[in-house]
């Protein structure tokens, strides 16, 4: 469950953003990034809707990379 | 295998390393991405890598699943669980359900959830029922959870802790008559939320070299080779092979919401037992959203191996690195992810369930420890 999935942040509004990855779009919660709050277009590492940390693009390509072959046809919905 | 992951694959086989090495990791994850990339195979072969305590849903206290599927089927509750929970064994009478799952089949009101935010939308979409939310989950997902109560709670929904902190079982193994490993890779995540810091003590008290790894073989291969390093040059320290995420204390707004929201004190592990400040409490200030206080206890202290693994189920020696899975005589015989018996094998980071899902289908006896 410690799994945590790149997601590229698409729209904030408060606390609350949309995030994409894969072309799939989630609600996700910004509020533990209270101290470094990331901007639209920011790429932030999601576990269980939270987003844990800022993370660069490069970081977040490759995470997906490897994600694709650990978990093949898995949803990200079910990280 | 990726540049990076073949440099530090060359680098390690370059050493002159001792007869036999222990490496333990403390994250299902890591043991995934082990299993997956094949790195057991590829390493000389006096490095073991030990899967460890990295499965909250196989500690999950075996009475907690009982009392929140009594919650469900006695009190009418709407229970929510992460969907690893749901198919987690209890030791009951043959009659009676065994599982979460078997106790929706039964009528129950029992949802699997992804997501703390989802326990709030459930508590939201149905005001006049109360909602229980029942979560297991390391210190990575315990701070999403104190970040929904902090956040405020819809008055209906309670929570049903089953929180752990990794670094106590860590301490208890070390702390034991024979801890059974000689490095330790800490786990990525947990390490992104809390610190890495807080694993220092590992090569600082006990002298045991210690790196926070990531997920791909190359990060994982380079705290390999530096917890080899380390103790080739008798030099433990603490490495962080994962600093594009790891950074030094932590995440703060995470840490502070926990230290706001819970309290730590001795929890018990299944099949394992109490570790002393090992366990996520909610503190009194949120009392009236704490199931345990609010809610009827069922736990009933006479029901036959309670709070043991099933019968026969050797997951508790699996938990704690001292076999590997298929040590266990049911692996892959009685217990397999079709049918599991025991919690390793029913969640996704159940080392069970990872080494059968990576194609270990040898059912002999193997001792790691």
């Amino acid at each position: 469950m410690c799994l945590a999935i790149p997601m590229q942040v698409v729209e904030i509004d408060g606390f609350n953003a949309r995030c994409a990855a894969k072309g799939i779009e989630r609600e996700v919660s910004l509020f533990m990034l209270q101290d470094e709050p990331p901007t639209v277009g920011d790429h932030v590492l999601v576990h269980v809707g939270y987003a844990i940390q800022v993370i660069t693009e490069q970081h977040a390509r490759s995470s997906w990379e490897l994600l694709d072959e650990v978990l093949g046809g898995e949803r990200p919905a079910d990280a | 295998m990726s540049d990076d992951a073949r440099t530090w694959l060359a680098r390690l086989q370059a050493l002159d390393l001792p007869r036999r090495v222990r490496i333990l990791n403390v994250c299902g994850g890591h043991e995934r991405s082990i299993t997956q990339a094949g790195l057991r195979g590829i390493l000389p072969a006096n490095v073991e890598l030990i899967p460890g305590p990295g499965c909250p849903v196989c500690v999950c206290p075996e009475e907690a699943i009982y009392q929140a599927m009594q919650l469900a089927l006695r009190d009418g509750v709407i229970l929510l669980a992460f969907g690893d929970m749901l198919r987690v064994p209890v030791n009951v009478p043959k009659d009676e359900p065994r599982s979460l799952e078997q106790a929706r089949a039964a009528g129950a009101d029992i949802r699997p959830i992804a997501s703390p935010l989802e326990a709030v939308q459930v508590a939201r979409d149905h005001p006049d029922r109360q909602v229980v939310f029942f979560a297991a989950g390391f210190e990575t997902t315990f701070a999403p959870v104190a970040a929904m109560v902090a956040a405020g709670l819809p008055d209906n929904l309670l929570l049903l802790s089953a929180g752990r902190l990794t670094w106590p079982a860590v301490a208890m193994l070390l702390d034991g008559q024979a801890p059974g490993f000689d490095a330790l890779v800490a786990p990525g995540h947990v390490a992104t939320v809390m610190g890495p810091e807080e694993w220092a003590f590992v090569p600082g008290q006990y002298r045991i070299p210690t790196a926070v790894a990531g997920f791909s073989a190359g990060s994982l291969l380079a705290a390999f080779y530096s917890v080899l390093r380390q103790l080739i040059e008798d030099r433990p320290f603490l490495d962080n092979c994962y600093p594009e995420v790891v950074r030094e204390g932590g995440n703060a707004t995470a840490r502070r919401l926990l230290e706001e929201v819970f309290a730590v004190g001795e929890a018990n592990w299944r099949g394992i037992g109490p570790i002393p400040a090992s366990g996520f409490i909610l503190r009194e200030r949120y009392a009236a959203h704490d199931a345990s206080r609010r809610l009827p206890d069922h736990t009933d202290a006479t029901r036959r191996r309670v709070g043991e693994m099933p019968p026969g189920c050797d997951c508790a020696r699996v938990v704690l690195g001292q076999i590997y899975p298929t040590g266990c005589r049911l692996y892959g015989r009685a217990c397999t992810p079709r049918n599991p018996v025991g919690p390793c094998m029913v969640s996704d980071e159940g080392a069970c369930r990872i080494w059968w899902a990576g194609g270990i289908r040898e059912p002999e006896p193997g001792t790691a420890a």
